[in-house]
C-alpha cells in the first residue's frame, strides 16, 4: 500500500516535470539525427539545385554566373540525354523484372520443407554481403574475353563457336550489367518475399486443396494476393536502386562501349567530376533525383496508407 | 501430413529440388570461380580455355597483400597496388566501426523518442527520415564534395564517416524506433522509482535489454559503410583515406594487375561482411524484412 503510494507519488512528481518538457525532450533526443540530416542531406540538396542554376566550371571559376534553367535545357537537348534516359530505364526495367521473377522462385523454393533449405537460406546472404565493387570484380572476371568463365563454359558446351568480348559489344554489355545487378540485389527481394510467404496462413492452402484447386490456381488465388504488398515493395526498392546505379556501370563497362551503357547517374558523374562542369553536372543529378522522387512518393504513400508510419 | 496431402503431385517435388539446385549453383558458381582463381598461379589463371580446378594451389596471392615481394617477378603486375591493402583494410575498418557506433548513439536517442514519448510532429518527423533515405547519393555528391573541400576534409576518413551518416542514420532511427516499441514499459517504470536519472536508466536498464536492436543497427551501418563506393571514389585520393572498395576498384580497372591478385583482393574485401552476415544471420533476415516493411 505504502509502496504503491510512493510509486504513484514519484510518478506524479516526475510526471509533472516530464509532461511539460516531453515535446522538448523528444526533439532534444532527435537533435543529433536532425542536425546530421540538415547539414549533410538537406543543405546539400538545396545547394545542388542552386548550383544547377549556375554556370560553374571548376576549371574556369571566374565564369561563374546565374543562368536560370539553361543547364537543364542543355541537358534535355543534348545528344546524350535520350540515350542515357533509355539506358537507365532499360536497366531499371530488366533488373526489376529479373529480380522479381528469380526472387519469387527462390522464395517459393526456400519456403519448402527440403533438406537443402537451410543451405539456400544461408547462401542467400552471400550476394547480399557482397558490395557492388566486389560484384563488379566477379562479373568482370567471368565476362573476361580470354580467360573468363563464361566463354570457357559456353565454348566447351558448344554454345558459341568463338570467344566473345561480352562487355565490349553493344548488345551483350547491357545484358552483362543487368546480370551483375540482378545477382547482387536478388537476396534482399528474395528475403522480403520469403517473409511474405511465411505470413500466409496454411489453412488457406488446405481450403484450396479441399476445393481441388490446381497448383496454378492455388498460386494465383492464394499466394499472389497475399504477396501483393511484398511484391510492390520489391518493385519499388529495385526501381529506386536501378535508377541510381553507379558502381557496376563504372567498373564493368565504364559507360561504354561508346555511350552504350551510360546511365543518367553516370553522365552526372562524368559531367561533374571529369568535365568538372559543376552546374550542368548538378542538372543531370537533379534529373535522377526527380525520377527517384516520383517513385519515392508512391512508396511513402503505400507505407503511409498501410499504417506503418505512426506516431 | 497436410503437406503430403496438399502437394500430392509427383513432379512438383522434382521441380522444387531442381530449382533449389539451380539457385544454389547460381549463387555459388560465380563466387566459387573467384575463390578458385585466387588460389591459382598467374600463369594458370590466364590459360585458355580456363582451368576450373587449379593444378597447383597457392596462397601467394593472399600473402602478397602483406608481403608484396612474394610474387617475385609478378610484383610489377599489381604487386605495388597490393602494398596499400593493409592500410585500406584499416581505413575501411575505422570508417565502418565509427559509422556503426555513431549510428547506435544517434539511432537509439531518436528511436527512444518515437517509441516512448508522445510529441506533436512525430509522424511527420518519421516521414522526413524515411524521405531522407531515398535521396540518391548522386544528387548530393557534388555539394558534399565542395563542402568537404571548403573545410579541408577531402582525403580524410572524417569525410567518409560524415557522408556515410547520410544514408545510415535515417535507417537506424527506423530500426531503433521499431525495436524499442517491442520492449515492455515496466522496465523503465521500475527504474524510475529507483530515482535513476534518464541516462542511467538507458545505460543500465533499457539499452542492455534492447541490445539485439542495437546490434542490428550497428551491423547494417557497418556493412553499408564497408562496401560504399561512390563517396569513397570522390572524397579520397591517397592512401590516407583510401578504403577497400577503392583498392579493389583499382585492381578491376587496371589491366596490368594480375587476375589472381585481383580475385584474392575480392575475397579479402568480402570476408568481414560475410562472416558478420553468417554470425548474425537471423538478426539480418529479420532486419531486412522489417526494414522493407517499414520502408
Amino acid at each position: 500500500m505504502a509502496a504503491a503510494e510512493t510509486l504513484a507519488g514519484a510518478r506524479s512528481v516526475r510526471g509533472a516535470r516530464f509532461e511539460l518538457s516531453e515535446r522538448a525532450f523528444a526533439y532534444l533526443l532527435n537533435l543529433p539525427a536532425i542536425l546530421t540530416i540538415l547539414l549533410l542531406v538537406a543543405y546539400p540538396i538545396v545547394d545542388a539545385f542552386w548550383l544547377s542554376l549556375h554556370r560553374y566550371n571548376l576549371r574556369r571559376p571566374e565564369a561563374y554566373a546565374f543562368v536560370g534553367l539553361q543547364n537543364y535545357v542543355d541537358v534535355f537537348t543534348s545528344d546524350q540525354f535520350v540515350p542515357s534516359l533509355g539506358v537507365t530505364l532499360f536497366f531499371t526495367f530488366w533488373s526489376t523484372i529479373g529480380v522479381l521473377v528469380l526472387a519469387l522462385g527462390m522464395a517459393l523454393v526456400a519456403n519448402e520443407h527440403i533438406p537443402q533449405r537451410a543451405i539456400l537460406r544461408a547462401l542467400i546472404l552471400l550476394p547480399w554481403a557482397m558490395s557492388g565493387v566486389v560484384t563488379a570484380l566477379m562479373w568482370k572476371w567471368i565476362f573476361n574475353p580470354n580467360s573468363g568463365a563464361l566463354n570457357g563454359l559456353l565454348y566447351s558446351l558448344g554454345l558459341i563457336s568463338n570467344y566473345r568480348s561480352w562487355l565490349m559489344s553493344p548488345d551483350t554489355s547491357y545484358l552483362a550489367i543487368v546480370t551483375a545487378n540482378v545477382w547482387n540485389t536478388l537476396p534482399f527481394s528474395a528475403l522480403v518475399l520469403l517473409a511474405g510467404l511465411q505470413a500466409i496462413p496454411s489453412e488457406l492452402y488446405d481450403a484450396a486443396k479441399v476445393d481441388r484447386a490446381s497448383l496454378w490456381a492455388r498460386f494465383r488465388h492464394v499466394t499472389l494476393p497475399w504477396l501483393s504488398q511484398p511484391i510492390l515493395i520489391v518493385l519499388i526498392v529495385q526501381a529506386l536502386g536501378g535508377i541510381r546505379i553507379f558502381d557496376i556501370i563504372y567498373l564493368l563497362t565504364g559507360g561504354g562501349p561508346g555511350y552504350q551503357t551510360t546511365t543518367l547517374g553516370f553522365a552526372a558523374y562524368v559531367t561533374s567530376f571529369i568535365s568538372t562542369d559543376i552546374g550542368r553536372g548538378n542538372a543531370w543529378s537533379y534529373t535522377v533525383a526527380l525520377l527517384t522522387l516520383v517513385i519515392a512518393i508512391f512508396y511513402m504513400k503505400l507505407l503511409y496508407g498501410r499504417g506503418d508510419v505512426r506516431s | 501430413m497436410s503437406r503430403a496431402l496438399r502437394y500430392g503431385v509427383p513432379w512438383r517435388g522434382l521441380l522444387i529440388h531442381g530449382a533449389s539446385i539451380v539457385f544454389i549453383l547460381w549463387i555459388v558458381l560465380p563466387f566459387g570461380w573467384v575463390v578458385l582463381t585466387s588460389l591459382m598461379t598467374e600463369v594458370e589463371s590466364l590459360s585458355v580455355p580456363p582451368h576450373w580446378i587449379p593444378d597447383y594451389v597457392t596462397l601467394d596471392n593472399y600473402i602478397a597483400f602483406v608481403d608484396p615481394t612474394i610474387l617475385g617477378s609478378q610484383r610489377l603486375a599489381g604487386g605495388g597496388a597490393a602494398q596499400g591493402a593493409p592500410r585500406a583494410m584499416l581505413n575501411s575498418t575505422i570508417v565502418a566501426l565509427s559509422v556503426a557506433v555513431l549510428n547506435m548513439i544517434i539511432g537509439s536517442l531518436a528511436g527512444y523518442a518515437f517509441a516512448r514519448l508522445n510529441f506533436r510532429g512525430s509522424a511527420t518527423l518519421l516521414l522526413v527520415y524515411l524521405a531522407t533515405r531515398m535521396v540518391p547519393a548522386l544528387a548530393i555528391m557534388v555539394s558534399l564534395y565542395l563542402m568537404f573541400q571548403t573545410f579541408g576534409l577531402l582525403d580524410t576518413l572524417l569525410a567518409l564517416i560524415l557522408s556515410y551518416l547520410t544514408f545510415t542514420v535515417p535507417y537506424s532511427v527506423w530500426i531503433m524506433a521499431s525495436y524499442f516499441r517491442t520492449i515492455p514499459r515496466d522496465l523503465e517504470d521500475a527504474a524510475r522509482v529507483d530515482r535513476c536519472n534518464w541516462i542511467n536508466m538507458m545505460l543500465r536498464v533499457f539499452l542492455p535489454v534492447a541490445s539485439p536492436g542495437l546490434v542490428a543497427c550497428a551491423m547494417f551501418a557497418f556493412m553499408s559503410s564497408w562496401g560504399e563506393f561512390l563517396y569513397a571514389l570522390l572524397f579520397t585520393s591517397t592512401l590516407n583515406s583510401r578504403t577497400m572498395p577503392i583498392l579493389i576498384a583499382g585492381f578491376v580497372t587496371d589491366v596490368t594487375v594480375s587476375p589472381t591478385l585481383m580475385n584474392a583482393g575480392g575475397v579479402l574485401a568480402v570476408l568481414p561482411p560475410l562472416v558478420l552476415a553468417l554470425i548474425f544471420q537471423r538478426l539480418i533476415v529479420s532486419g531486412i524484412t522489417a526494414g522493407a516493411v517499414k520502408g
